[in-house]
């Protein structure tokens, strides 16, 4: 059983963060909110996503999963007027999502979740530094970087995280201290990113006022930043580029 | 389960090995071990054709994914991919190159989840899997979809299996494995006849399907495969006749039938289901909506499988070109206007199956005589005529008739000749006029790759325009022996203007002479018109560049072949 109500930005923004990584997910929905964990098909970018029931203007749920196809609900999504609340009631006989909205109810099928992979196993990370950043900073970081290159690194070294990409030709590295961050620790961090997923990752991690990024030396970044005023968060994780023997 | 280090140490054997034996002895060892589920998709990757064409299946796949997604995982630049492609010759063994070089790789998790001593080394299933996934991926971001597949699986192999994805995923395995070595191998490795494994192939058409059956049930499964409904069989084919009266004195009599120039079908009908199959077995339904109501309402049998050649007719019932015909072949959108402005008529000429009995085996004459009384003539579909005879001056005489109809000429048949699938036989023989030449020069070229690597594999020829000035025609990579092509390396190394990439411009001096099948329109070529099967006759060191023909002569000749 699942009956919610949503501000449809929220609603987008979940679902914007969600399709950055796949076109098709499983929903885990509970008592307590709604969560989910995906892999990109590479097994290079993963998402774990996480709603909690007060962040719904109105939430009745016991445990259920439902198959979700983003792209369709992104399409429906479209057309919804901004500020509007969402009601979602799942019709479990008929594998339904019921929305209603602006006066419109829009019944979405659902995908079979057997058919959809199944939760990744998210790796257990110890990463020596954080850094807190406003998702502007972020953002320009890595559109700078793809300037010049496909590829970015990102690490702490002098109490300070920076940014540098060497392309072919040219070379780019943003340095920000701990002042000009939103807050630090320093630790032994170094490792490379594809920039394309780091540039799908931003459209939706540019908006939060406050990212935090853990890095390690050649291990995974994890990027994760609250939304719903920290009724829900996200977390991002992406392995690096390294070494092969 | 079979570890695709497996498939890909059989395959690296095989490469080193240029006898066509031991090479059938190391496919048949490799049959032997695999699993039951393997063996049909090992067939399909060593061969290169990962799904049978009738499947309607495709993957899709061209060289710039494949760079692309090399190049994401080498962090290579594309261009730098390119040039050590051009440099080695082959783009799987650039892959292993590259990959062995490169110092940072794109990881995946699974290297830091603690399973990771376990390694999910890839299986022959996993790959075979992701071209499928690959071939299925469709819609919004399909290019990309494919290139993270491939990314995903090449993360998880060895450079080594790179080296065979690579090749897999372009279906160009290079090792020398063709269907004649898979059927051969079968017939070892399960101790089968292979007149029998051939003959179960020209029906099923699918030698990794047969494969499986001879693993798992031997010689009598083997033997049982016959044909069926709705899975096309191979086209018994024609020769080229050297003459009609040799034709006429080794087959005694001979079923004269005119030569359409059109394209070849193959109809299934069971009930009230249609099903078309094109010469290389596409399933081609869909785009022929007028000829499966044709079969519908004229065929009389509940299930049948007929052999015609479709033409297309323009409204007077006068025949199209061969370009018409291919238009609805391949139309995959708006058919309902391609079925109004190019009609269509199936020539049926040979039925081999008739409600449950296979005919293969059914003399042509016995088979001609149920093809009359199972098809009632229309519009769209028609038993054409045909005619007995073993007088030289009668065969001359329809010859004749039949070029001055617009047809390409005549087949001579053995009328007493079964129907072999897939064969090119002496009982099927085709008589037509050979056309005229072109003289042509050498404006352009690409490098060429595998046997011809470091060669210049396929030259661009040009036709002067009305201006004077020349104009890209036709590609010719066809009649070239390798002594002529290492001559013509270097001699045209010397006029190299420009390379770009595996692409060459060539300063315009050499002068071929072309012999082709038909000119054609075309949007692509700068001429507006193109050759099909352009072939070199002879380099004409006589000719300068001034004396090749030019476009006005072209289209008299494409007006002038379609007013025969």
């Amino acid at each position: 059983m699942f009956k919610a109500s949503i501000n449809i930005d929220l609603l987008k923004d979940s679902i914007a963060a969600l399709s950055v990584i796949v076109d098709e997910v499983r929903l885990k929905i509970s008592s307590d909110g709604i969560s989910v964990k995906a892999v990109d098909p590479a097994n290079v970018a993963m998402v774990v996503f996480d709603l909690k029931s007060s962040a719904f203007e109105n939430y009745e749920a016991s445990d259920v999963e439902i198959g979700l196809d983003l792209i369709k609900i992104t399409d429906i999504l479209g057309i919804v007027e901004r500020g509007s609340i969402v009601d979602l009631e799942l019709d479990s006989e008929s594998q339904k999502l019921n929305l209603f909205f602006d006066g419109l109810l829009y019944k979405l099928s659902l995908l079979d979740p057997s058919t959809i992979r199944a939760d990744p196993r998210v790796p257990q990370l110890d990463l020596p530094a954080k850094v807190v950043l406003n998702g502007q900073d972020l953002r320009r970081a890595v559109k700078a970087a793809e300037k010049v290159s496909d590829h970015v690194t990102l690490g702490v070294e002098n109490n300070a995280f920076y940014m540098q990409a060497k392309g072919d030709t040219d070379f780019v590295r943003l340095d920000m201290t701990a002042n000009e961050l939103i807050d630090l620790d320093a630790g032994d961090a170094c490792s490379l990113f594809s920039i394309e997923y780091l540039l799908d990752i931003i459209k939706s991690a540019g908006k939060a006022n406050e990212v935090t990024l853990s890095i390690g030396r050649d291990f995974p970044i994890l990027i994760y930043f609250e939304i719903a005023n920290a009724g829900g968060s996200v977390t991002f994780l992406l392995a690096p580029r390294i070494e092969s023997d | 389960m079979t570890l695709f280090s497996v498939f890909v140490d059989t395959c690296n054997k095989i490469e080193e090995t240029s006898s066509s034996l031991e090479i059938t002895d190391i496919v048949a060892d490799f049959f032997e071990i695999i699993d039951d589920d393997e063996i049909d998709v090992s067939c399909y990757m060593m061969i290169g054709d990962l799904f049978p064409a009738w499947r309607e299946k495709e993957l899709g796949l061209g060289p710039s994914i494949l760079y692309e997604a090399i190049s994401k995982t080498s962090g290579c630049s594309v261009n730098s991919i390119k040039d050590a492609i051009r440099e080695i010759g082959d783009i799987g063994n650039a892959a292993f190159e590259i990959l062995n070089k490169q110092k940072k790789m794109q990881s995946t998790f699974s290297f830091f989840t603690e399973d990771e001593t376990k390694a999910d080394k890839l299986t022959i299933r996993d790959v075979y899997s992701k071209m499928t996934d690959i071939a299925n991926v469709s819609g919004k971001d399909a290019r990309l979809k494919k290139i993270r597949i491939l990314e995903s699986l090449f993360s998880k192999a060895t450079p080594g299996e790179v080296k065979y994805i690579v090749r897999i995923a372009l279906q160009e395995m290079r090792i020398g494995v063709g269907e004649a070595i898979i059927r051969d191998a079968i017939s070892k490795s399960f101790d089968i006849d292979p007149a029998d494994v051939d003959n179960a192939y020209m029906v099923v058409n699918d030698l990794g399907e047969i494969a499986r059956v001879a693993k798992t049930g031997g010689e009598e499964a083997v033997k049982k495969e016959d044909i069926e409904i709705g899975r096309p069989i191979k086209m018994m084919l024609a020769q080229v006749t050297p003459s009609v009266e040799n034709a006429i004195a080794e087959m005694k009599s001979t079923a004269i039938e005119w030569k359409f120039d059109g394209a070849r079908i193959q109809i299934h009908k069971n009930g009230n289901d249609v099903s078309l199959y094109s010469r290389k077995l596409e399933n081609i339904t869909n785009s022929m909506p007028d000829v499966v109501e044709a079969v519908q309402n004229s065929v009389s049998a509940e299930s049948v499988i007929l052999d015609g050649e479709a033409v297309a007719i323009d409204s007077e019932g006068k025949a199209g070109t061969f370009q018409d015909i291919m238009k609805r072949f391949r139309r995959k959108y708006n058919i309902e206007e391609a079925v109004e402005a190019i009609p269509i008529k199936v020539n049926v000429f040979d039925i081999v199956y008739l409600n449950g009995e296979s005919l293969i085996n059914t003399p042509y004459r016995e088979r001609r005589k149920l093809l009359a009384d199972v098809v009632s003539n229309c519009l769209n579909l028609n038993v054409d005529e045909f005619l007995i005879t073993d007088s030289a001056d009668e065969v001359y005489k329809i010859y004749e008739e039949a070029l001055k109809s617009g047809h390409e000429g005549i087949m001579l048949k053995n009328p007493d000749s079964y129907y072999s699938p897939g064969k090119r036989g002496k009982n099927w023989l085709k008589k037509k006029p050979l056309m005229d030449t072109l003289d042509l020069v050498v404006t352009g070229g690409e490098w060429g790759v595998g046997r011809r690597a470091n060669k210049i594999g396929s030259f661009n020829l040009s036709c002067l325009d009305r201006e004077n000035k020349l104009c890209e025609i036709s590609k010719v990579g066809t009649g070239l022996s390798d002594e002529l092509l290492d001559e013509l390396t270097e001699k045209i190394s010397e006029k190299i203007i420009k390379t770009e990439g595996t692409e060459i411009e060539i300063k315009p001096e050499i002068v071929f002479e072309v012999a082709f099948e038909e000119i054609q329109k075309s949007p692509n070529t700068k001429a507006g018109y193109s050759l099909r099967f352009p072939r070199l006759v002879q380099v004409r060191d006589d000719k300068l560049p001034e004396d090749i023909d030019d476009i006005d002569k072209i289209e008299m000749m494409y007006e002038s072949q379609r007013n025969i």
